[in-house]
């Protein structure tokens, strides 16, 4: 019997090529872009899951309130590791994380690269295998380093790096004690080497005791047996007990929920990137589901050419149930042709999504359980497809069909033009939200960001350039390389520092207001071409005590309430500042939020970065030569490394350009798919009523009017999907908008663009069926009976 | 073997309620080979399809071998129907996707016959209509007269009790209906009971007996000698 199935379902697909290529292909897209999708969800739920003691690893988070809001953030102080170890008994391991970066030196080989502080606890904390060397003590001695493979090779090539020296900066020696196996695509950590706290001490001059400073991540295991809330009542007063900072609870963050669930509002954990994961989760199985809808389509819209089948068998006695599963087992068989070439499709595309999605996914061929997987779906796909089409082909009666008195169901409802308007509702309120996607994000890209990024570059400093700042700035400006330079604190496009500890006379006692930091050394609204309101700029070569002033920003000189800000004096524990000038609002951080009240302190604070702005007259190639030969002059260790502000700036848009191009991507993909079923659709309405368009013909009717009557029943459905995705596309964009306070209203225009392309796209994809069928000679027609 | 009382169908649209069978009542007996005649939209293809089981009266009997079917629900009078009758039709209805062995094999596969067994009887019969040579063929393939013999081979491939043929030779020229006509009189005289539904009176004079409708009623009853 299954041979039987297996000829007649085989002869079928040959048999109607067109029909077999346009069921196999949608099904085909629909299917690769589902997995790639689930491909994408898995890599995210998977997200630090595979460390062993998974279960018994959190990491440190404060609480406080700012300006009557509760926030929560994970940088904590330094010594609260040392205090988790010694005082509470519930703690296993304990590590500090943070990220640095060094220059490295192997014979002439030089690498300026990335990593993390962290403490020997680390290696047994967390599941990255060592390939050489002993997790337990490999982070011992303080100057003993753990490479990645990929840094290790970078480093050494094909020899063994494990025992070999490495020279760090240009001051200390380090020995490679363990190579480790490249970290996996699903975890929050991006390091090329880990080193030992001890030696961020030594550089910085001993154990840092300061609970107020917040800049490390510190991650503990609990013992076995410790709950969350039992340890979360333990560890609250911690910072209280440990200095006299009175206002902050701490609370941990366990490592299942670190990717997914690390949104915290009013002191609440209330979601976070789940939300995009089930979106896109939902996306696939609606692209999925449009996929099957085709296929259940053309299905049943070939029913009047399986109906005398369907009939014959059950005359020599097949019942229904046989039937049905003759049915299945072709959708089984197609949905496994498609299957076959959605991985190919997956394997072809796969670069180009993980280039889009920021990722390393990968196809795992050796995984039986994978294979399983791929099986699974392929079947699911086929039952879906399968389902209706064979419920409703095995449901038709003998009688009838063999009679030649057999018309398919016709009804004011059908479940086809369901189907239809379902797909077409879904790729409507994709290509909405495409165009405010867009939208806002073009709305965001021109606001006006209050400097001049063109032609402005920095460098971080490293090795020399502290000590020979001066003899750079001067030859970078006499050399006609640059027009302007100043020393920062961070890139211009970068919040690294802020605080609440300034005190100004009218300030509430009990307030907390939060101000990012930033300093200069002087000549920052040149450099950066800001705008000054007020005052000047700061300047210690022209004003001597210019060593304690500071500029505020416009949002600054609001929340402090100064009528007259320039003058004004603003303390901060023991030291005292001048206002010396007011800059116009410009955006250091996100270009969706407001501008943030900020203070710019004067020269003798600290830096790490050096804006320098090209010299327009000169190309900017020429510049970067002049200011390379500059930067080897006093730095010569070093390699020249620079960063364009406008680059810089353009990433804060990556999210939403990301965001942007995978809609329209979705979006593209759903209407293609459903114009496809369209299209089939089309077909066979042509050709089911090609009698009618004789008869039509004979009687008098045009062309066009045969061909817009056969569109026109089309467009109602696209139509009756338009009204439905209207409001569930405005409530979707509406939600996603409300994350940005600075964003795009949504205008009615939007709708009226979507409604003109799905249109347009729907009367190609129609008409040209419609023409041919409209063209036809009645003669021909009517005369086959 | 068959005895239908008071059978009643109606056929209904919005406005009109058609009858297609009025309280009509009739037997036909083992062996019989009877001739269904009448004018069109007399009810006879209704008829034949309620003794088909391919359809349910409204109203009224009809007891098969001993067995009231009249309400039997689908899947019960799917199985009675395919280990005892065996149709042919005017269109021959043959798959096209389907080879003559195929189509002729296909109510062995529903009836559960091994596949060694269905080789054996499919050749067997197929001998028997002289179109072996035709067997991996496709229906489009061949001339109206050999599907229609490959029909009756589908039909008799299951050796069932009782054949119902549908104007079996309204598609043919005369010589190949005089064929086909032979053929189920031979199977006849084998012992198959035989109700055929046609227009011609040629064709009706190979039957044992005819029974002629009109408006859904028996009006008249010919016994051929």
């Amino acid at each position: 019997m299954f041979k039987n199935y297996l000829k007649i379902t085989w002869r079928n697909l040959v048999k109607n090529k067109s029909f077999t290529a346009i069921n196999i292909a949608g099904l085909a897209i629909g299917m690769a872009s589902a997995a790639l999708i689930l491909f994408w969800v898995q890599n995210e739920v998977s997200y630090d899951r595979f460390h062993e003691k998974n279960d018994r690893l959190y990491t440190m988070y404060n609480r406080s309130k700012f300006d009557g809001k509760l926030w929560c953030w994970n940088t904590t102080p330094k010594p609260m590791m040392k205090a988790l170890k010694q005082d509470y008994p519930q703690v296993g391991e304990a590590s500090r994380n943070t990220a640095n970066s060094f220059l490295f030196s192997v014979g002439d080989k030089r690498l300026n690269l990335q990593g993390n502080f962290v403490d020997p606890d680390f290696l047994t904390m967390f599941s990255f295998p060592l390939l050489k060397g002993n997790r337990l003590k490999a982070l011992n001695d303080m100057k003993s380093i753990v490479l990645t493979e990929k840094t290790a090779k970078a480093l050494f090539g094909n020899e063994d790096a494990y025992g070999k020296t490495i020279k760090i900066d240009s001051v200390d020696y380090f020995t490679v004690t363990g190579i480790m196996k490249d970290l996996p695509n699903n975890t929050r950590f991006k390091f090329g080497y880990l080193m030992p706290w001890k030696y961020w001490e030594k550089i910085n001059g001993g154990e840092e005791k300061n609970w107020g400073n917040n800049s490390v991540q510190t991650y503990i295991t609990l013992k076995p047996g410790v709950t969350e809330a039992f340890f979360n009542a333990r560890v609250k007063d911690i910072t209280r007990s440990h200095s006299d900072i009175k206002d902050i609870d701490v609370f941990v963050h366990p490592a299942s929920k670190w990717r997914l669930y690390s949104k915290f509002e009013e002191g609440k954990q209330v979601g976070g990137k789940i939300e995009t994961v089930k979106l896109f989760s939902i996306i696939a199985g609606f692209i999925l589901l449009i996929a099957c809808i085709n296929f259940m389509n053309l299905s049943t819209a070939r029913s009047e050419k399986r109906a005398k089948e369907v009939g014959i068998r059950k005359v020599v006695g097949a019942g229904k149930s046989s039937l049905i599963a003759q049915f299945m087992g072709e959708s089984l068989l197609i949905a496994l042709f498609a299957g076959v070439i959605a991985l190919v499709i997956i394997i072809l595309s796969l670069p180009a999504f993980n280039n889009l999605t920021q990722k390393q996914l990968f196809v795992p061929y050796s995984s039986v359980s994978f294979w399983l997987i791929v099986l699974g779906f392929i079947v699911f796909t086929g039952l879906v497809a399968g389902s209706y089409p064979a419920l409703y082909l095995s449901s038709f009666a003998p009688v009838k069909v063999l009679k030649g008195t057999f018309k398919a169901a016709n009804a004011a409802i059908s479940p086809r033009k369901v189907l239809v308007v379902t797909q077409f509702t879904f790729a409507i309120v994709l290509i909405i939200c495409t165009i405010i996607v867009k939208e806002q994000l073009d709305y965001a890209q021109k606001r006006d960001t209050g400097y001049a990024r063109n032609k402005l570059a920095y460098t971080f400093m490293s090795g020399d350039m502290s000590k020979n700042y001066r003899l750079i700035r001067n030859e970078l400006l006499s050399s006609g390389a640059a027009t302007a330079v100043t020393k920062t604190s961070a890139p211009i496009t970068e919040g690294w520092s802020d605080t609440w500890g300034f005190s100004w006379d009218g300030k509430e006692e009990t307030s907390k207001i939060d101000f990012n930091i930033f300093n200069t050394d002087g000549s920052f609204t040149k450099t950066m071409g800001l705008k000054i309101i007020d005052g000047r700029d700061i300047d210690i070569t022209k004003y001597p005590s210019d060593s304690s002033a500071i500029m505020l920003n416009e949002a600054a000189v609001k929340v402090m309430g100064f009528k007259h800000p320039v003058g004004q004096v603003v303390r901060n524990g023991n030291s005292k500042y001048i206002v010396v000038g007011v800059v116009k609002d410009f955006i250091l951080q996100s270009p969706y939020e407001p501008v943030k009240q900020m203070i710019i302190q004067g020269p003798s604070s600290w830096f790490n970065v050096i804006h320098f702005k090209l010299n327009d007259k000169l190309s900017t190639a020429q510049s970067l030569k002049l200011a390379e030969s500059v930067f080897k002059k006093y730095n010569s260790e070093y390699p020249f490394e620079y960063h364009f502000v406008d680059e810089e700036y353009d990433l804060k848009f990556q999210d939403e350009q990301r965001m942007g191009t995978l809609a329209s991507l979705f979006a593209g993909l759903t209407i293609f798919i459903s114009c496809l079923g369209l299209f089939g659709l089309a077909t066979y309405m042509a050709q089911n009523r090609i009698k009618e368009i004789g008869v039509r013909k004979v009687l008098g009717a045009s062309v066009v009017g045969v061909a817009s009557m056969l569109s026109k029943d089309f467009l109602k459905l696209v139509g009756v999907a338009f009204a439905i995705s209207v409001p569930v596309a405005w409530y979707f964009m509406d939600q996603w908008l409300m994350k940005y306070s600075y964003h795009v209203d949504i205008s009615v225009w939007v709708f009226i663009v979507a409604a003109i392309i799905t249109t347009v796209i729907s009367i190609l994809t129609v008409s040209s069926q419609a023409v041919k069928a409209a063209l036809t000679n009645p003669v021909k027609s009517l005369r086959s009976e | 073997m068959i005895k239908i009382t008071n059978l009643e169908k109606f056929y209904r649209t919005e406005e009109v309620e058609t009858i297609a069978l009025n309280k009509l009542s009739m037997h036909v007996d083992t062996g019989e080979f009877v001739a269904i005649m009448g004018p069109s939209g007399c009810g006879k293809s209704t008829l034949l399809n309620i003794l088909g089981m391919l359809d349910d009266p409204d109203e009224g009997s009809y007891v098969f071998n001993g067995i009231e079917v009249a309400h039997f629900n689908e899947r019960k009078r799917a199985d009675l129907r395919k280990h005892n009758i065996g149709f042919v039709f005017q269109s021959f209805n043959l798959i096209d996707e389907l080879t003559v062995f195929e189509n002729v094999e296909l109510p062995l596969i529903y009836t559960g016959v091994s596949a060694s067994e269905r080789v054996k009887r499919v050749e067997e019969v197929l001998d028997k209509m002289q179109i072996m040579h035709r067997r991996n063929h496709y229906p489009q393939q061949l001339s109206g007269g050999q599907q229609q013999r490959v029909a009756i081979a589908r039909a008799v491939v299951n050796k069932p009790k009782l054949i119902l043929a549908d104007e079996p030779t309204g598609n043919l020229d005369s010589s190949n209906g005089n064929d086909v006509m032979e053929l189920l009189t031979d199977l006849n005289e084998q012992g198959t009971t035989i109700i055929m539904v046609t227009h011609s009176e040629h064709d009706a004079r190979y039957s044992h007996r005819i029974i002629r409708l009109l408006d859904g009623q028996t009006v008249m009853e010919n016994i051929m000698v």
